[in-house]
């Protein structure tokens, strides 16, 4: 069979509508996953491009040391670019206004990636600059020119330095930081810093050399400095491994959805194959009687298969470009970057998935037909050896293992998902079976319409479960996103209590405590006491050093948590603060002069704190003991501020420090904030109940991508659906035009087929509503740590979904087989 | 061009030779015996009738002499080659080479219009386009006006004549005809047997039937009676 023969088959076999489904169902697998890789991609790369920016270089050196000159020599041999920054806390002085801020000493290369963001003036739009400060000059945030009551061209104090204000600084790229470290920056020269004379033994400094250049000179600068233990090369990827990693866990679970949605289109795929190869048989028995071998055939139908193949790729391709367009207009608000043009792996991915969908779905059917004997011609009733089940079988079930691991990139996920689908399977098949088998009847019980849609249910079990399997699952999907979407946020809240503070505010100077507290105690209803808070960090336990102490006696369970020596906010007062409860020991008295700490629960448990445990703590270089008075428990809902460590109020009361509280507010006293900021405008306030509302929208705005996702996998379920029904249209058309042709009415055919439909999808909603429930109730309970409940609203809405879904696809898919003339059955015609 | 008159005057050349041939089928009863020890020499140009009542085996009998089915035993020699010891391949390379079908029921391709049909004997064997003969014998059957009508724009009788020209379209040396005109009217009937040795008179084909009609089998130089798998003497 030469080229041309082939390809006018396979065209006449596309123009007559016989291999549309299966056009489809490869079009539905390739644009599923070309949709969501090149959404991935286009992002990945986006966030890549940015995140050099938030190292202000393409790899750093940090370190709390002061960075070996050897390092800057070896960097400048490979022709790298360098610049070096230090970051420290300090008092800044104005006559005799003073802040506590987080300095930024800088060299004139600085920044080797991303802007500097400058301004004339304070709280104005800012523009980018190439220049850094000047020797004797330094730059403030906004908020510090009130702050200090300061202008541009005055001058302030860094230590014994005076350096005059030349600009406003507005950002700068690598600011990160701790969640804590929210106090106001400034920016001055390098070679500035000896004469502050802010660094001393014992200073806590951050040195950074900042490089960039040619991957391949940065890695093996890498292998060849001495880093450890002192200094930490960080790299684009670790500076944001939470964005690079979360992408490809992202994409990860994205595929795995999209894969199903793969799945159900090759199992569409094969039936449509099947239905395609079994109406050829008569085809190639003419064929072979006129000469044609069995490897003519072979290659032949494979040829058109792959033919029909390549169209539906390149149509997927199309279509798969398309949907990633919408996914990014539905995320738009959520994607802060531009997103550049996509490379062509998200293209490859998806042609190569249907080409695998094709091989491994339809190939077996496809190449079935060289066994098709000549006799055929002759002999009508001769059947065709059946298709051997392990060839289908598992050709189907290589290329879906193959597909899974490629696209999670892991064989522990690819293990879970099938252990989960074939347990989903297992179960959901059980109950579906079980269900058809109540009533079972006997003939085909054609008095009416129901009855003989229920016999026609018995008939065709094994093609029912199927069908309450894979729409059960579609839709079970779709409603434990629905129930999760609004049920993390509502069901969170409503643990919370009423009133409950929904505002911090931080960065209160020790000077503004009594103005802040008497403001918030006027204006607002429910408002904390105001707690001082330092930074230090655990230095040794019963004078045993701190990390040895954990050798010792950590518990296991808790070997993920932060270490022992991890820098910790401190807090001291004199009062038990309300929503903490004493397990073990006792509050001091309020008057006492002692040097006591008390410990929360967990944190005591996690490193065998008790009673009477003395600790030491390292703060800003200075230390202090005390020793275990209590140990408390936390109400972590209440939205207090909450501490791990309190200590009584002589250990701490002369350290200087900033402090903190919580207070609620409505939304019509908003207002309150802008008079708290207006005069106090280097606090920091964070509106808890706008950052809800910000995570609300951003987990609906991601969940409309879901199920997007979802949607395909429905439009797949659907496409099953049409596949069934078309691959038994042979025997249904056949019974249907027999009872026609003995008296039954085309209402008895229509009425029989939508109430088949319907209890089918009747069915599949129930099952759906089941594993939504348990599936919800299980994550609720064991991975967000919420009560689980039961939603009775899904149990009607579960099922009505299943049996509309289901009743209008399958009678769209019928509507020949309600007008099947009897005739049919007298000519033998199909 | 040859005539069947030239087989008069010369030694007439060995078409088909059976010898001992035997077709044995299992069933759930135990073994069914179809064909028994059918022996028959079919000579050049020949027109040859099958008849026999339903069951006597007729029909698995010309599937067999065409290679499109084996025997379970014995000897089936067509054109000299020994297509009992063959597989399926080398049979349709045979069939492709030397053998035209017309069946009951048309078998026609329904994707290919009239033309493509007729075309595709030769389309399969690799030869260059042969659609100016394809062509003349459409117009030979009287279908000038149809070649590109698809068969279920045909009655019946266009569709098998369709299938007639198809069959003549490689030029065969035998041809196997199975109820040709079971599907058909009187008189379409009668229009395809008369066509169908026309052509066969006019290509000096030897011709192999199956029939219940005994027109047809009268139309036909020798008769082959079967009666339970076995050739009536």
């Amino acid at each position: 069979m030469n080229f041309a023969f082939i390809r006018k088959l396979a065209q006449r076999d596309l123009k007559s509508g016989e291999v549309a489904l299966l056009l489809i169902s490869l079009v539905v697998a390739v644009g599923t996953v070309t949709s969501i890789s090149l959404f991935v991609d286009r992002l990945h790369q986006a966030l890549l491009a940015e995140s050099a920016s938030f190292l202000a270089a393409d790899r750093q050196i940090s370190s709390s040391r002061q960075i070996p000159e050897e390092f800057l020599l070896q960097a400048q041999a490979r022709e790298l670019d360098t610049s070096q920054t230090m970051v420290f806390s300090s008092m800044v002085f104005a006559d005799d206004r003073n802040q506590l801020v987080s300095v930024k000493a800088v060299d004139s290369q600085y920044p080797l990636r991303g802007e500097l963001i400058i301004t004339d003036e304070p709280f104005l739009r800012g523009f980018p600059t190439d220049s850094v400060p000047q020797r004797g000059e330094i730059w403030l945030d906004s908020r510090l020119f009130p702050a200090l009551a300061v202008e541009l061209g005055d001058s302030i104090e860094v230590g014994l330095a005076e350096l005059k204000i030349t600009n406003v600084l507005v950002a700068e790229p690598d600011k990160g930081g701790s969640f804590f470290d929210l106090g106001p920056r400034v920016l001055m020269n390098l070679a500035d810093v000896p004469s502050t004379d802010v660094v001393q033994p014992g200073s806590r400094l951050s040195y950074r050399l900042l490089l960039a250049g040619d991957d391949q000179q940065l890695d093996e600068l890498k292998s060849e400095l001495d880093l450890e233990p002192n200094y930490r090369w960080v790299s684009v990827a670790e500076s944001s491994p939470r964005i690079g990693s979360a992408l490809d866990r992202a994409e990860s679970f994205l595929l795995l959805g999209g894969l199903l949605a793969v799945l159900l289109a090759g199992v569409a795929v094969a039936l449509s194959a099947h239905r395609y190869a079994t109406r050829h048989f008569d085809h190639v028995a003419i064929l072979k009687t006129l000469g044609a071998t069995p490897g003519q055939i072979f290659w032949g139908y494979l040829s058109i298969l792959l033919l029909i193949g390549s169209f539906a790729i390149s149509i997927g391709l199309l279509v798969g470009g398309g949907l990633h367009l919408l996914v990014i207009e539905l995320l738009a608000s959520l994607i802060p970057v531009e997103l550049p043009a996509p490379g062509p792996r998200p293209f490859l991915l998806g042609a190569a998935t249907g080409f695998i969908c094709a091989l491994s779905f339809a190939v077996p059917s496809f190449l079935h037909l060289r066994n098709v004997s000549p006799m055929r011609v002759i002999r009508r009733d001769l059947g065709v050896p059946s298709l051997s089940r392990a060839v289908s079988y598992g050709s189907a079930i290589v290329g879906s293992v193959f597909l899974m691991i490629w696209y999670t990139k892991s064989l522990f996920l690819t293990a879970w998902t099938l252990t989960g689908l074939i347990s989903v399977i297992v179960v959901f098949g059980s109950i579906a079976l079980f269900l058809l088998r109540g009533g079972r009847v006997v003939g085909m019980q054609a008095r009416s319409g129901l009855k003989l849609a229920l016999s026609g249910l018995q008939r065709r079990r094994n093609e029912n479960t199927a069908q309450i399997l894979i729409f059960g699952l579609a839709i079970m999907l779709l409603l434990i996103l629905l129930l999760l979407r609004t049920a993390l946020i509502t069901e969170w809240r409503s643990q919370v209590p009423e009133n409950a503070a929904n505002h911090f505010v931080m960065n209160i100077a020790s000077e503004e405590v009594k103005d802040i507290q008497a403001l918030i105690d006027s204006n607002v209803g429910m408002g904390d006491m105001l707690y001082p808070m330092i930074r230090g960090r655990l230095e040794s336990v019963n004078e045993i050093p701190a990390k040895q102490w954990a050798k010792q006696n950590r518990r296991y369970e808790y070997d993920r948590g932060p270490r022992i020596t991890s820098e910790r906010n401190l807090t001291w007062t004199a009062k038990q603060p309300d929503n903490n409860a004493i397990i073990s020991g006792e509050w001091w008295e309020e008057e006492t002069e002692d040097y006591l700490v008390s410990i929360e629960q967990e944190y005591a448990e996690s490193f065998n704190f008790e009673v009477g445990t003395q600790l030491t703590f390292n703060i800003g270089g200075k230390v202090v003991s005390a020793r275990v008075s209590n140990i408390r428990s936390l109400e972590w809902e209440s939205m207090s501020p909450n501490f791990y460590v309190i200590f009584s109020p002589n250990v701490l009361k002369d350290f200087p420090s900033t402090y903190m509280t919580s207070f609620y507010l409505e939304k019509d006293q908003k207002l309150f904030l802008n008079k708290l900021l207006s005069e106090h405008p280097t606090i920091t306030v964070i509106e808890i109940d706008a950052l809800i509302e910000q995570v609300q929208k951003i987990v609906d705005q991601v969940s409309q991508a879901v199920e997007l996702v979802l949607a395909l996998v429905l439009a797949s379920g659907c496409l099953v659906l049409v596949a069934s029904i078309q691959s038994s249209r042979d025997s249904r058309l056949a019974e249907h035009a027999l009872v026609r042709a003995l008296g039954g009415t085309r209402r008895l055919v229509g009425t029989s087929l939508f109430s088949e439909f319907l209890i089918l999808g009747f069915f599949a909603g129930v099952v759906a509503t089941v594993g939504a429930e348990v599936t919800v109730a299980l994550l609720q309970s064991q991975v967000f740590e919420l009560g689980a409940e039961v939603h009775w609203w899904i149990w009607p809405v579960g099922p009505a979904v299943g049996a509309l879904v289901i009743s209008a696809v399958g009678m769209f898919g019928s509507r020949e087989l309600v007008n099947s003339p009897p005739v049919n059955v007298l000519r033998g015609v199909s | 061009m040859r005539s069947s008159l030239y087989g008069l005057f010369f030694m007439a050349r060995n078409v088909l030779l059976v010898e001992g041939l035997r077709k044995v089928v299992p069933t759930a009863a135990g073994e069914l015996v179809i064909l028994d020890g059918i022996d028959l020499e079919i000579n050049d140009g020949e027109s040859v009738a099958i008849v026999g009542a339903s069951g006597s085996g007729k029909t698995t009998l010309l599937g067999i002499l065409a290679g499109l089915d084996t025997a379970t035993s014995g000897l089936v020699k067509l054109m000299d080659s020994e297509i009992s010891g063959m597989d399926e391949e080398a049979r349709a390379v045979l069939r492709g080479q030397h053998v035209g079908f017309v069946f009951q029921s048309f078998q026609l391709l329904t994707s290919l219009t009239a033309l493509e049909n007729v075309m595709l004997p030769v389309e399969l064997r690799g030869d260059a386009l042969a659609q100016d003969q394809a062509v003349e014998l459409l117009e030979k059957v009287g279908l000038a006006d149809r070649l590109d009508h698809y068969p279920r724009q045909l009655s019946g009788g266009e569709q098998q004549r369709v299938a007639i020209a198809r069959a003549f379209a490689s030029r065969p040396t035998i041809l196997f005809a199975d109820e040709p005109t079971g599907n058909l009217d009187t008189a379409n009937g009668e229009k395809i047997i008369d066509l169908l040795f026309d052509l066969n008179s006019e290509f000096g084909t030897t011709i192999v039937l199956v029939t219940h009609e005994s027109r047809l089998a009268d139309r036909c130089s020798r008769t082959i009676k079967l009666t339970a798998g076995k050739v009536d003497r």
